[in-house]
């Protein structure tokens, strides 16, 4: 367990954390972080910081002390240099602070009212497949064999016929509009629907919006 | 110059080879240069339908690989004059040659040739990459099945995908009868889907068979529907105005028809 009794860096949304082991010496954490901002110092270099340091108490002048320290050597300027106000009774906690986004379990794509979107020009054909973190728009058909993956909105100006999923990554405000719907599939969120299958096909378009409703879609016309 | 166009399908067996046996020799009937390109290497049977198998002796891969001179490859078909074939060999496989070759092939018939009609091979692999290389034009053949009209859909995105605009749409094996009845895709139905021009269509014909197991193509057969059709498409292809045979007479597909002309101008 060696390793594990070291000081550690971290950044976070505010700036950088040192993890300094509680039962370290004021002598050696200093040492320790003086070769660490060394080696480091082109990283840091012209950023303005706020650092907080974890583990071992300090006292005031220890505080001033490794703050000149880094000032000095890392290049970049010190805002701020004080103990983390979250208590973090071991090094363990430490290292699981900031678990890193994974695809799917991240925050939902905000923008189904108002965000980014992706216009594409033609017929999606078979074998096509449209993926957009975003909202998507199709000037032309979706044809069966095609697919669109969107993690907002899906607007079909056209026949949809082949499979679109909206809010791909779980979020059940998106909705799936098209100017004919008759798709092999459609998903939003985590919901599947399929489309009955003795639905005639009707030579005028009828426009129709797919939304999530008590867990089950629901396809209206418009 | 000469103009290059492709005969493509996605899915197997709806008749790219037989459509481009009777489009080269309906071509070669009206006094055009035709050549024929087997690309279909390990599988050829253009030569069979053509009935010009026992007179193979250097093939595509030899013209490719500088075994032989392109012009002692080709088969002069006797009888029909200006029609000739380029056979794939039946002993190598798709990667034996290249886009690149084929693009210099095609260029080089070009300079010779009225039109140079290149039988593609089922799939979207190598083959299909290699029969498209250099191509000016494709005609992409579907039947009236649902499974034929999605591989047609995905090849003409290929397609389009390979700078080739506009490929036309042939619907091949279609059964008036079945139509009406309302037991098979009808031509708007698939035109509705695929969206490209359409610039034949082909009647399901018996005669079909029999001419091509004879070797000799059905666009000679002033008797066969099929034939007819297949004259109505090279007569299309060379510019001429002629309109789609009337497969159908009933009152269900006129309606219709009007409806999706009136459709399209609201």
């Amino acid at each position: 367990m060696e390793q594990e009794t070291k000081v550690v860096f971290k950044g976070n949304s505010e700036g950088l954390v040192i993890v300094i082991p509680e039962e370290y010496e004021f002598e050696q954490a200093r040492k320790e972080i003086d070769n660490k901002v060394s080696n480091a110092a082109r990283f840091f270099m012209g950023a303005k910081i706020k650092v907080t340091y974890r583990g071992m108490n300090l006292t005031p002048v220890q505080e001033e002390a490794l703050k000149d320290i880094m000032d000095e050597k890392s290049g970049a300027v010190i805002e701020s240099f004080s103990k983390d106000e979250e208590p973090k009774p071991n090094q363990f906690a430490a290292r699981v602070v900031q678990p890193k986004p994974v695809p799917g379990r991240r925050l939902l794509f905000a923008g189904v009212d108002e965000g980014n979107c992706k216009f594409v020009r033609s017929t999606v054909r078979s074998g096509m497949r449209i993926e957009y973190d975003g909202n998507v728009v199709v000037i032309g058909d979706v044809n069966p064999g095609g697919e669109i993956v969107a993690t907002g909105n899906v607007v079909v100006l056209g026949t949809l016929r082949g499979m679109v999923h909206a809010g791909a990554d779980g979020n059940r405000e998106a909705f799936i509009y098209a100017l004919s719907l008759r798709p092999t599939q459609i998903r939003i969120a985590e919901v599947i629907a399929r489309m009955p299958e003795d639905e005639p096909e009707s030579g005028t378009l009828r426009p129709e919006l797919a939304t999530v409703k008590d867990n089950s879609i629901v396809v209206e016309q418009r | 110059m000469g103009e290059v166009i492709v005969i493509t399908s996605g899915k197997g067996g709806v008749g790219k080879t037989t459509t481009t046996a009777n489009l080269g020799t309906g071509l070669a009937v009206q006094g055009k240069k035709v050549v024929l390109i087997d690309t279909d290497i390990g599988l050829r049977n253009l030569d069979v339908v053509m009935g010009l198998e026992n007179r193979i002796v250097y093939d595509l891969v030899d013209v490719i690989e500088g075994t032989c001179r392109l012009k002692q490859a080709l088969i002069k078909d006797k009888r029909y004059e200006g029609l000739h074939l380029l056979p794939a060999p039946q002993t190598r496989d798709k990667n034996a040659v290249t886009p690149e070759q084929m693009l210099k092939l095609c260029d080089e018939l070009k300079e010779e040739f009225d039109y140079i009609l290149i039988d593609c091979p089922a799939g979207i692999e190598q083959g299909f990459k290699n029969a498209i290389a250099g191509a000016d034009k494709a005609f992409v053949i579907t039947t009236p099945e649902v499974s034929a009209v999605r591989d047609a859909d995905r090849i003409i995105g290929l397609l389009e995908a390979h700078e080739i605009r506009k490929p036309r749409l042939i619907v091949n094996r279609v059964r008036a009868d079945m139509v009406k009845r309302g037991d098979m895709m009808s031509i708007e139905d698939i035109i509705d889907i695929l969206a490209i021009d359409l610039i034949g269509v082909v009647p399901d014909d018996e005669n079909i068979i029999i001419s091509t197991n004879r070797g000799e193509p059905a666009v000679i057969d002033g008797k066969s529907m099929a034939g007819q059709a297949y004259r109505n498409i090279t007569n299309r292809l060379m510019g001429q105005d002629v309109p789609i045979m009337d497969l159908n007479v009933s009152e269900g597909l006129l309606s219709k028809m009007k409806k999706l002309l009136g459709f399209k101008t609201a």
